[in-house]
């Protein structure tokens, strides 16, 4: 420590005036004292900090860790700090007394940033600190505690405790500045230290006043990015006198503007800061909502799930199908939307929420800002504000500062969090395909069809589809073959003449049986026994009703009701239908069926008729039957065009034979046609 | 089936959704290098779900279709059991009668009732009997044709899944390199997420939630 007493600082040229010795020697030992107490307090300042830190709070076990860290934030920084400093100083001791002054301005000038830096974050968060305090002091059983803890090691507390040791930081770095003007003050103008000092004053004054700005943007920031929730309650119960003055003078300032009575504080500056924070605001939202709507289409996706359904198919490549559809689904798809929810979408939902702060914050400004314009003019006007309105001034400056600061680092941390995010995406749907392709690659070795490239594949695929068709449609018309429905009933004892009979006069078409008695009563009604073969002339009756048909009986004629009568049909022979498949495959291409086409079902002209009775032929033009014998009718009636004897052909021979002999019968082997036509 | 290829096309048309949006954004004119990528993944997405049309196509073709064809079989085969079901109730039916006229006395009339009935009986039966044997031959046969007959549908499917995935991978690769990412593992991204976050939240404008 400098001998103050001794020292004399050399002077130059003549020798002062004894009284200017005088004042020089008092400023210089006003100067030392200056110093001695900057060093001094210093270390108490510093071991203060330390016995905080370190027995204080590790004694204050009972609250809550959280708590700790905002009571004391970085106090540990500040100790780092204030013991490097507090080494500079007394190393600057050894020196010489201008030396000294010169040399402690320097380290004030290096160490402001760091000052500046660490004393901040503490100043911003002081505030909350001594919430938490007041919280403390309504709860008496803690307060005491604390408190007892804090005399036992501090006994100059006080009863104010906890808080009076928070200040303290807060003292020490406001007293920096005066300490220094103190020092300055008494440094003579010449000395070399001086304009360092001054530098060194005026540059800890800046920190201070930093430090001030910082904090109140800091509050500023706090009060207005919380964006409220607030019910419709809420919001009505808060509206009361001042609220509305305050937005009742918001809008009219509005008003002026747009009517352009009052020119608009034009920012161009902020106003591209807030475009392109809109632009990169959109840019999240739509992503957001894009990547949504592709996660659940994903889902839907996944909801199908073919492997499900395939069931007793069993073998080659349905199976393959199955077992990769399931891999696919459950392992591949799963893992790429985890990965995609994780390292997209979270994020995503993150910026989005962080949107909402800067959001509001611009909100807020642009009200202020009226605020602001309307106090301006009123201080053109009157030349002087209300301290409110001075308050709302300063509000519009920290808001509009704190997001000129801050914006342009929002908006490219934003975008390039955005690029990061797509880029993530694409890696994604890569491996998700690298995945996919690896196990549907395997599963394409184990197909039959492996070696045979893409479009020879597609062309055997066209081919062996074409086939299938085919015979799915032979299938079809198979099930679609329409047995006659049996109900042919026997023929009446001697019915077949008159079968006979109708038939040369009218085509089979007509013909009809009577399924059950008739008996008629009106006046040209016939009487007809069940099985009667009819022939329908008319379906309808002269008065126009549809249920009653004209029929023919062979040799009369009248009237029967519809409902009794049924098409008859003829026994008619059919082509059998060719199946198609033959016996054995090689491979499981199945050689085309033969084509099977049923024509229109057409009248034939060959009845098919089994003889009843045996017969002897009596002459060259008969021909002899046997019971039971199938025959083929040429004709229905002889040369002469008697229907008694017809005209058919045996194995071969013909000739002819009575036509009561004969009866049909319907085939015994199956036959029909289809119903398609 | 058919659901689960429009899942897949809507998948796929949000995803050049997600581009296009994002490539009409303005904050592609002031950004070259945003430019850049949106610019290469729109193309990307696009190519990608050219692709996935032309899958979805190749399906539709091999799968859905012959599915369909199949299905429509069906109906005619119901209507065939249908009808041997009518079939053997008149056989049922008429066996009933020719059994109480047998039971009764053996008089004339009764007899020639038998006999009548019996007639009747003789064709319901054989046609019955040809229904049935129609049904038991062809239904195993169809059966067992499905087998043969949705392999190749099958493979199909498999195929246009290598294709698809094999091309994806392609573009996502080119994608990748010229978007110049290196390969991180998974908590390595969430990490550097997790560093932007805490950057975002370190700049007091921004509220902590």
């Amino acid at each position: 420590m400098a001998d103050f007493g001794a020292d004399e600082p050399s002077c130059t040229s003549e020798s002062p005036e004894p009284e200017e010795r005088a004042s020089e020697d008092r400023s210089l030992l006003h100067q030392r004292l200056a110093i001695r107490e900057l060093i001094d307090t210093e270390v108490s300042y510093l071991h203060m900090l330390r016995l905080c830190a370190s027995d204080i709070r590790g004694r204050l076990q009972q609250l809550p860790p959280g708590d700790l860290d905002v009571l004391f934030s970085n106090i540990d920084d500040i100790i780092q700090v204030s013991g490097r400093f507090l080494q500079g100083l007394q190393e600057t001791a050894c020196h010489g007394e201008e030396e000294q002054a010169r040399l402690i301005g320097n380290l004030f000038l290096e160490f402001q940033e760091e000052f500046e830096q660490v004393y901040k974050i503490y100043c911003a968060n002081y505030d909350q600190a001594l919430l938490l305090v007041k919280a403390y002091q309504k709860d008496p059983e803690l307060q005491k505690s604390i408190q007892g803890i804090i005399e036992a090691a501090v006994p100059q507390a006080g009863p104010s405790g906890l808080s009076f040791l928070l200040v303290i930081p807060l003292q020490r770095i406001t007293k920096f500045p005066l300490l220094l003007q103190k020092i300055l003050e008494n440094t003579p103008m010449d000395a070399s230290a001086h304009p360092v000092l001054q530098r060194a004053t005026s540059a800890l004054q800046d920190v201070n006043s930093s430090i001030n700005e910082y904090k109140m943007r800091k509050e500023v920031a706090l009060k207005y990015t919380k964006v409220e929730q607030l019910s419709l309650r809420e919001r009505l119960a808060r509206i009361n006198t001042h609220t509305l003055s305050k937005k009742t003078t918001r809008l009219s300032q509005l008003l002026k503007q747009e009517a352009g009575l009052v020119p608009r504080t034009e920012d161009k500056e902020f106003d591209d800061l807030e475009e392109r924070f809109q632009w990169v605001s959109l840019c999240v939202t739509e992503l957001k909502s894009n990547v949504a709507a592709y996660m659940d289409n994903l889902e839907a996706f996944l909801c199908f799930r073919p492997h499900e359904w395939i069931v007793d198919i069993p073998g080659g490549p349905a199976e393959q199908y199955c077992s990769l559809a399931k891999d696919l689904h459950l392992e591949a798809l799963l893992q790429f939307k985890q990965r995609l929810k994780g390292l997209v979408w979270e994020p995503l939902c993150s910026l989005a929420r962080a949107l909402a702060g800067p959001r509001n914050l611009i909100k807020k400004r642009l009200d202020k800002l009226l605020d602001f314009e309307r106090v301006e003019e009123k201080l053109l006007d009157v030349g002087s504000v209300t301290y409110e309105e001075q308050a709302a001034r300063h509000t519009y400056q920290a808001l509009n500062s704190l997001l000129v600061a801050e914006l342009p680092r929002f908006n490219q941390l934003v975008t390039q969090w955005l690029g990061q995010i797509l880029r993530t995406f694409v890696v994604l749907q890569k491996e998700l395909a690298e995945e996919a392709l690896r196990r549907a690659e395997s599963s394409v070795a184990l197909l039959p069809h492996h070696h045979i490239p893409e479009p020879d594949f597609q062309k055997l695929l066209e081919h062996t589809l074409d086939q299938n068709s085919g015979q799915l449609r032979s299938f079809q018309e198979n099930f679609e073959k329409v047995l006659p429905p049996p109900t042919t009933q026997p023929l009446l004892p001697g019915s077949e003449y008159q079968l006979q009979a109708l038939l040369t006069r009218y085509a089979p078409g007509k013909l009809y049986q009577v399924t059950s008695n008739i008996s008629g009563t009106a006046t040209l009604d016939l009487t007809l026994p069940r099985g009667q073969i009819v022939a329908v002339l008319q379906n309808k009756d002269t008065k126009g009703n549809n249920s009653r048909w004209l029929v023919d009986t062979g040799g009369h004629r009248g009237y029967v009701p519809a409902g009794k009568l049924q098409p008859y049909h003829h026994t008619l022979p059919r082509e059998r239908e060719l199946r198609g498949q033959t016996g054995v495959h090689e491979d499981y291409w199945l050689p085309p069926p033969e084509p099977t086409q049923p024509s229109v079902p057409t009248v034939p002209t060959t009845a098919q008729v089994v003889a009843v009775y045996p017969f002897v032929a009596r002459s060259t033009h008969e021909l002899s039957l046997q019971a039971g014998q199938p025959v083929t009718i040429l004709e229905a009636q002889d040369k002469k065009g008697n229907p008694e004897w017809s005209l058919v052909e045996v194995n071969g021979h013909r000739g002819y034979v009575p036509s009561n002999f004969l009866a049909r019968t319907p085939s015994p082997t199956p036959w029909g046609w289809s119903l398609s036509s | 089936m058919k659901k689960s290829t429009d899942a897949d096309l809507a998948m796929s048309k949000s995803a050049v959704k997600i581009s296009l949006d994002l490539l009409s954004n303005p904050l592609c004119e002031q950004d070259q290098d945003f430019l850049d990528m949106v610019t290469a993944l729109d193309t990307a997405m696009k190519r990608m779900d050219a692709f996935n049309q032309e899958k979805v196509n190749q399906i539709q073709k091999t799968v859905i279709e012959p599915l369909k064809k199949f299905g429509s079989v069906f109906p005619s085969l119901n209507m065939a059991v249908k009808r041997r079901e009518q079939a053997l109730q008149d056989y049922r039916r008429l066996q009933a009668k020719v059994e109480k006229y047998e039971e009764k006395e053996k008089t004339g009339p009764v007899l020639a009732k038998l006999h009548q009935a019996r007639e009747e009986l003789r064709p319901v039966r054989e046609d019955f009997e040809a229904k049935n044997k129609q049904l038991l031959d062809e239904m195993p046969r169809f059966y067992g044709s499905r087998l043969d007959y949705f392999q190749p549908s099958f493979e199909s499917l498999i195929r246009a899944q290598v294709v698809y995935y094999s091309e994806m991978h392609k573009i996502f690769g080119d994608l990748t390199q010229q978007l110049d990412q290196p390969g991180h593992s998974d908590e390595q991204r969430e990490r550097e997420n997790e560093a932007k976050l805490s950057e975002l939240r370190a700049l007091s404008i921004v509220a902590d939630d």
